[in-house]
């Protein structure tokens, strides 16, 4: 077992080697460099000079052909831990992530959290009711919601609890004079603040994993130590929990792994309705101006959640099922 | 080692007994019938889209000859240039020009690329545009704020959310339950190598790959979108197809499989497979769906191929800008994901317990 | 200071942004007026050379000056308002809807009176203004967007300005005189002597010159201020307060290379040593946070893609506690960043900020609601900004002027401005907005559809339908060449698209493929840079001076993306640079209007109203071609109502 994770993670630093590297190569394809917006957005009677091109060009290290700039960038990674800056807004790419990571953790984890508390209950109940009108209803209900879109039931949301009702704050994460609340205070003021988005965050993709249990259930039910436990008389309700549900675990585990970096991937769209300072934003803008080191941090960050994803659900397997073993 | 004629027929008629079988079964339950109905509908309104919504005649007679003016909703070339002459306005100059000419028209005189205005249509008005364009009797689903006839565009756009989801969810299907079954089955190096695969390309940002796209293809259009759909799309199904198989293939049945000499492709695709299905098709069945959205979402990136191009999605976003207002722009295309999704997803249930050889036992 | 000079800065933006839907989202405008490009020498390393300044005696003794205008930008409107009458009192104003012209007139009339007596101002109100995108900086040298204009605007100290007509004017609030001399080669500005830092500092000349000489070495990533101070040999203070402006060459331009942002020389002299960057130290990063300010206003908060605070400085404003300069309106001024616009429109309408720049769609649906006029009211008025399609006159097809004009004949321009654009901008004919001072007097027409026309400008260019596929086509160097283009256009623009859309409709008509192809925005402005296109949707702002339109239009310069070249036009230009009389001058520019009218290089489309919602309790909303706040006195003239 520990072999195995020495194994894995010594495997993992070579992937993500392997990663950045053709990120890097790939985002240095796109069309566009951080100067084309920048000069985009010049007063259109200035024009950047070619020398003073150049020289930006220089102060950002573009002046290199890409993969000197990669190994670069490895560089200060490995040897002094540094992300480096980004591009467009000259800050550290490390501390820009940080500022975001705390509320995009919230959103994000709430809603994950909230997703799987009520798909797993949801999806054993539509095993157990499977084709009844009651299951139907209520599958039905859930696939409306997916699809409804995110900013239709975010506006809606807004003008009914924040504008009209005035129950909850239009947007953002925190009210003025956050600082001076008590603890109790500040933690309601977020609650409050966090309450649509994880709604809008959440409803959408309940659908999706409660048919995803209940499809990976009707697997199990049919199996034939299930209809022996049955015959055996064990009620209904346990055959599910305890028989049917724990064979369903492989493609649940999988499906965890899956999500774990969704963690701290943020929503775009959400996250401008609601002006959450998240992570979605920060990767859509650097993507948009180039920023080349920010997309480069954000992108360590989501393959190192990924592959301890990936690592967790390996794990995870033996536990899920002993048949399963490391190999 | 054997003969493989004989192989190879015996694989036929236990196949064809097998989905005769499952065809029936399916065919039993009404809610998965319905769900397949509504798709093959949705299938005829794709391909006769332009006889259903459209300002071009299906058939005409002009200055003594047949013409289908409507093809060219398909490809520009389908329509004859000799309209060029009345500048492609049929409805008024084609009997001005000849008064002998007739024409069949699609059901709806509307068009997706275009407002269509006063008098172009005897006893029609204009398109209103702005927030102005309710649904009416003119325009059923109403139009979008330039006037764009919604139903039109939806008519015109489901061909794109059709292609889009079975292309690209075909694309990822394939590779990922593969490349999941093979990594999988064998385990050892192959899994070592495979996995980093499906790691890598998951963690590519897909922004980050359709813009590097864009570098290369000069002309992007919905099949490019497509395939980058369909390369991102499937390490999902690859990661949920290799845990199945990692427990299956330590299961009896596979292990006297291999005992009574069976290839490994063998037992992988013909005894594994069917049974390591359930945890993808849910996935599969709200993919095939989700692209419509993910195609909207990509065509905001520019991806989306040339401009005009109808499609649910781009609806959708464009409700955004007056969604108080313009309610219709939002219903109208929800309710037919809506539709598309659960159809979808009733098909995959229903395919799943078609195609389970116990089902037939259990009396269900 | 700058929030009445806000900005000497022109051009506002083209960037289609707003046409990319972002509306004023995208940083836009960038500071100070510059030159257009070409003219003068590139230095290697060194930016500027030494230069030997002569004693002040001795520059007096050869240079006859001549007085510029040193005024309070609030005088100005004052004595302009004084000459109108109110068309209906503010309190009938605020209870129109404004769904028509005539209400919107009145809404203007209205909402622009500034203030009758001290009395009917709330001095130490707080307003709550949008942002639609963060600033990346708060060092001045470091403006580029719009947002960065609105902030800095607030707590930068500026010397000069350009008020409504564009006239630029250096203020009372920081300047004691300024002249300039009859051959224009320089400057003289004596400063006043009873400005300080906020840290308490004194502002003097020199301030101003290491400024300048920050700007001009080369190792200083600034992005948009170097342009147009590099024109400038040399600036030398004499001493605490009085500067000379030395320029290179003496052209009816060279004031527009004066203006700058200044930093503080006692803050930066010493860390710049350390890092040039001005931002990436311990010590810089503490200066974005809490910036030194020269201006009316300093930051006291920052708090990243949420809000950006900022008080009135009193000892700005007192010495000794006697007023030394007329005060400014707010206590408070704090920006809110909302990104989204439903967002925003819902923050405005619920009173979390009192202004708020509309959309297009969302005045057209506001029209008969309740909730925006509970709190607010709206107004619209013109902005010289104007949209186009670029034909890009390299490739074959648009090479010919007769193709040109053929595009703006086949478009259906009603169809644009009634639907499109739902009946709510005006059309464009040219580069300058036909109240500019620079337009021809008799207005030139906008082009109307008419196919007519267009097929036989093509039948006369050669591009006829000889192989009957319905596409015309034209033998090019012994190739048949189809007559089939693309056209690029911001994918986040919705209207923009459907602009292009109909175009390509309109040209399928009269058997020229278009195709549209929707671009992401960083794309699009890499392809237009290169020149990697047949033809692009876009927009320009006006610059303060009508000069700046050379790089546009002149051949080879930076932002002539469609590659125009007409050897009369570079003349104009030139002509335009040198002629001191501002009446000829006038004739030089509207003389370029009328040749780029018919050479076509755009098929010009319409301007781009601006669209403003703001609280009811807020009045001293006055327009400029460049919109309420970014011209003299811009936002310095917005107050808030004692309440009653």
């Amino acid at each position: 077992m520990i072999s195995y994770l020495i194994r894995r993670c010594l495997i993992g630093l070579i992937t993500l080697l392997l990663i950045t590297f053709v990120v890097y190569s790939l985002i240095r394809f796109m069309p566009g460099s951080p100067m084309t917006n920048e000069m985009a957005m010049l007063d259109p009677s200035k024009s950047i000079s070619k020398e003073d091109y150049e020289r930006r060009l220089k102060s950002f290290g573009l002046d290199k052909p890409w993969y000197e700039a990669y190994f670069v960038w490895l560089g200060n990674v490995t040897l002094k831990g540094d992300l480096g800056r980004s591009i467009t807004q000259r800050k550290p790419v490390a501390s820009l992530i940080g500022e975001r990571a705390g509320a995009t953790l919230l959103l994000s984890g709430s809603s994950l959290l909230l997703t799987y508390l009520l798909s797993i209950p949801m999806g054993l109940w539509f095993t157990v009711r499977s084709g009844k009108a009651d299951e139907r209803t209520l599958s039905t209900a859930l696939y409306t919601l997916y699809s409804l879109p995110s900013f239709v039931a975010a506006l809606y949301l807004q003008i009914l609890l924040a504008v009209k009702l005035g129950w909850l704050p239009l947007m953002g994460l925190k009210s003025e004079g956050f600082e001076s609340f008590s603890i109790f205070g500040k933690a309601l003021d977020i609650l409050q603040h966090s309450l649509m988005p994880i709604i809008c965050f959440t409803y959408g993709s309940l659908a999706y994993f409660s048919r995803f249990i209940k499809s990976n259930m009707d697997e199990v039910i049919r199996q034939d130590y299930i209809r022996t436990a049955r015959a055996k008389g064990v009620s209904p309700a346990r055959v599910i929990t305890h028989h049917a549900f724990r064979n369903t675990m492989i493609p649940l585990v999988t499906m965890i792994g899956l999500t774990l970096p969704g963690l701290l991937s943020g929503a775009i769209i959400l996250e401008q309705i609601f002006n959450w300072p998240g992570m979605g934003q920060l990767f859509f803008a650097s993507i948009g101006g180039r920023d080349y080191e920010t997309i480069m941090g954000l992108t360590l960050m989501f393959s190192v959640l990924t592959l301890l994803g990936q690592l967790l659900a390996d794990v995870l397997y033996a536990f899920a099922d002993p048949r399963v073993s490391f190999s | 080692m054997s003969q493989p004629s004989a192989e190879t027929n015996s694989k036929n008629t236990v196949a064809a007994g097998f989905w005769s079988e499952a065809w029936k079964r399916f065919r039993r339950r009404k809610l998965a019938m319905a769900a397949l109905i509504y798709v093959a509908a949705l299938s005829c309104v794709a391909l006769f889209a332009p006889a259903i919504a459209g300002t071009k005649p299906i058939i005409c007679k002009y200055k003594g000859s047949i013409y289908f003016p409507a093809l060219g909703y398909l490809r520009r070339q389908w329509e004859n240039p000799i309209f060029l002459e009345i500048r492609k306005e049929y409805s008024t100059r084609m009997k001005e020009e000849d008064p002998d000419s007739w024409a069949v028209w699609p059901l709806v005189y509307q068009d997706p690329y275009r407002r269509v205005k006063e008098g172009e249509w005897p006893g029609q008005p204009g398109n209103p545009s702005g927030i102005m364009g309710a649904p009416s009797r003119h325009n059923l689903f109403g139009t979008d704020q330039q006037g764009y006839d919604v139903f039109a565009q939806m008519v015109h756009g489901t061909k794109t959310a059709m292609l889009v989801g079975f292309v690209s969810m075909g694309i990822a299907s394939v590779l990922g339950i593969s490349i999941g079954a093979l990594a999988g089955y064998f385990g050892g190096v192959i899994d070592i190598v495979l996995s980093r695969l499906i790691e890598l390309v998951m963690c590519i940002p897909t922004l980050v790959l359709i813009l590097s796209v864009l570098a290369v293809v000069e002309e992007p259009n919905i099949w490019h979108m497509m395939v980058v759909i369909g390369i991102t799309g499937w390490t999902g199904l690859a990661r949920l197809t290799r845990g199945e198989f990692m427990k299956l293939k330590e299961l009896e049945y596979v292990t006297a499989a291999r005992a009574l000499g069976l290839s490994g492709t063998r037992i992988m695709f013909r005894h594994i497979l069917r049974n390591a299905l359930a945890p993808v098709l849910v996935p599969i069945a709200f993919g095939i769906a989700g692209a419509i959205l993910i195609e909207s979402g990509l065509s905001f990136l520019g991806v989306g191929g040339e401009a005009p191009n109808p499609s649910w999605g781009s609806l959708l976003s464009a409700a955004r800008n007056t969604l108080e207002e313009t309610w219709w722009l939002v219903v109208f295309p929800g309710t037919a994901i809506f539709l598309t999704v659960l159809a979808y997803n009733l098909i995959g249930e229903g395919l799943q317990e078609a195609t389970d050889p116990r089902l037939t036992q259990s009396g269900h | 200071m700058f929030p009445r000079l806000r900005s000497l800065f022109f051009l506002i933006p083209l960037t289609l942004a707003f046409l990319a839907g972002c509306k004023s989202s995208d940083p836009e405008v960038p500071p100070k007026p510059g030159e257009s490009s070409g003219a003068g020498t590139q230095e290697e390393e060194v930016l500027l050379q030494p230069f030997d300044a002569p004693p002040l005696e001795e520059l007096e003794a050869k240079v006859t000056w001549e007085d510029q205008l040193v005024v309070d930008p609030m005088d100005l409107l004052r004595e302009k308002q004084a000459q109108t009458e109110p068309l209906v009192t503010v309190e009938e104003a605020l209870q129109l809807r404004n769904n028509s012209m005539d209400e919107n007139a009145k809404t203007l009339n209205a909402s622009r009176r500034v203030a009758g007596s001290d009395a009917e101002v709330e001095w130490d109100a707080t307003i709550v203004r949008h942002l639609s995108a963060d600033i990346k900086s708060s060092n001045p040298l470091m403006i580029n967007s719009t947002a960065e204009f609105d902030v800095l605007g607030l707590i930068g100290f500026e010397i000069f300005g350009f008020d409504w007509n564009m006239t630029p004017l250096a203020t009372s609030d920081t300047v004691k005189s300024w002249q300039t001399s009859k051959d224009r080669m320089y400057d003289k500005v004596v400063l006043r002597d009873d400005l300080t830092w906020s840290d308490g500092t004194p502002i003097t000349a020199h301030d101003v010159v290491f400024s300048f000489q920050t700007i001009m070495n080369p190792k200083v990533p600034v992005p948009a201020v170097r342009q147009g101070a590099d024109k400038l040999r040399w600036i030398e203070a004499y001493d605490d307060y009085t500067l000379v402006y030395f320029h290179s060459e003496p052209l009816a331009t060279n004031m527009w290379n004066l203006n700058f942002p200044t930093i503080p020389k006692h803050i930066y002299e010493e860390s710049i040593k350390e890092d040039v960057t001005l931002q990436d130290s311990d010590y810089h990063v503490k200066m974005e946070d809490h910036p030194v300010c020269g201006g009316p206003y300093k930051m006291v908060k920052r708090e990243q893609g949420q809000e950006i605070v900022c008080v009135r400085r009193d000892e700005y404003f007192f010495k000794d506690g006697q007023p030394i300069r007329p005060l400014h309106h707010f206590k408070e001024v704090r920006f809110k960043i909302i990104k989204d616009p439903n967002t925003s429109l819902l923050a405005l309408k619920a009173g979390e900020i009192e202004d708020l720049e509309l959309t297009a769609e969302q005045w057209i649906k506001e029209t008969d609601k309740n909730e925006l006029y509970e709190k607010n009211t709206r107004v619209t008025a013109t902005e010289w900004i104007e949209f186009h399609f670029i034909w890009n006159c390299k490739t074959p097809f648009f090479s010919d002027v007769r193709t040109r004009k053929a595009m703006s004949y086949a478009f259906d321009h009603d169809e644009m401005l009634t639907n499109i654009f739902y009946g709510l901008y005006e059309p464009a004919s040219g580069p300058w907005h036909s109240e500019h001072w620079v337009a021809p007097k008799t207005p030139l027409p906008p082009y109307k559809q008419d196919f007519e026309k267009a097929e036989q400008l093509l039948d006369e260019a050669g591009w006829i339908d000889s192989d009957g596929d319905g596409i015309r086509d034209k033998e090019i160097g012994g190739k048949s060449v189809k007559f089939e283009f693309t056209i690029n256009v911001a994918e986040s623009s919705d209207n923009g698209k459907k602009a292009c859309e109909l175009l390509k409709s309109c040209l399928d008509r009269i058997g020229v493929v278009c195709h549209v192809r929707p671009l992401e925005f960083t794309v699009l402005q890499e392809k237009e840079f290169n020149h990697q296109f047949h033809a692009a949707m876009g927009g320009w702002g006006a610059g303060a001076d009508p000069y700046t339109t050379k790089n546009i239009f002149g051949t080879d310069e930076d932002r002539n993306f469609g590659s125009y070249s007409n050897p009369e036009v570079d003349r104009l230009f030139e002509a335009g640079e040198k002629e001191f009389d501002r009446q000829k001058r006038a004739e030089i520019y509207s003389r370029i209007h009328t040749i780029l009218y018919e050479d076509q290089p755009y098929t010009w489309l319409f301007y781009r109203n601006a669209f403003y919602g703001y609280n009811k309790a807020v009045r001293g909303y006055n327009f400029s071609p460049r919109g309420p706040y970014h011209y003299s006195p811009g936002f310095s003239s917005i107050w808030k109502a004692v309440s009653n």
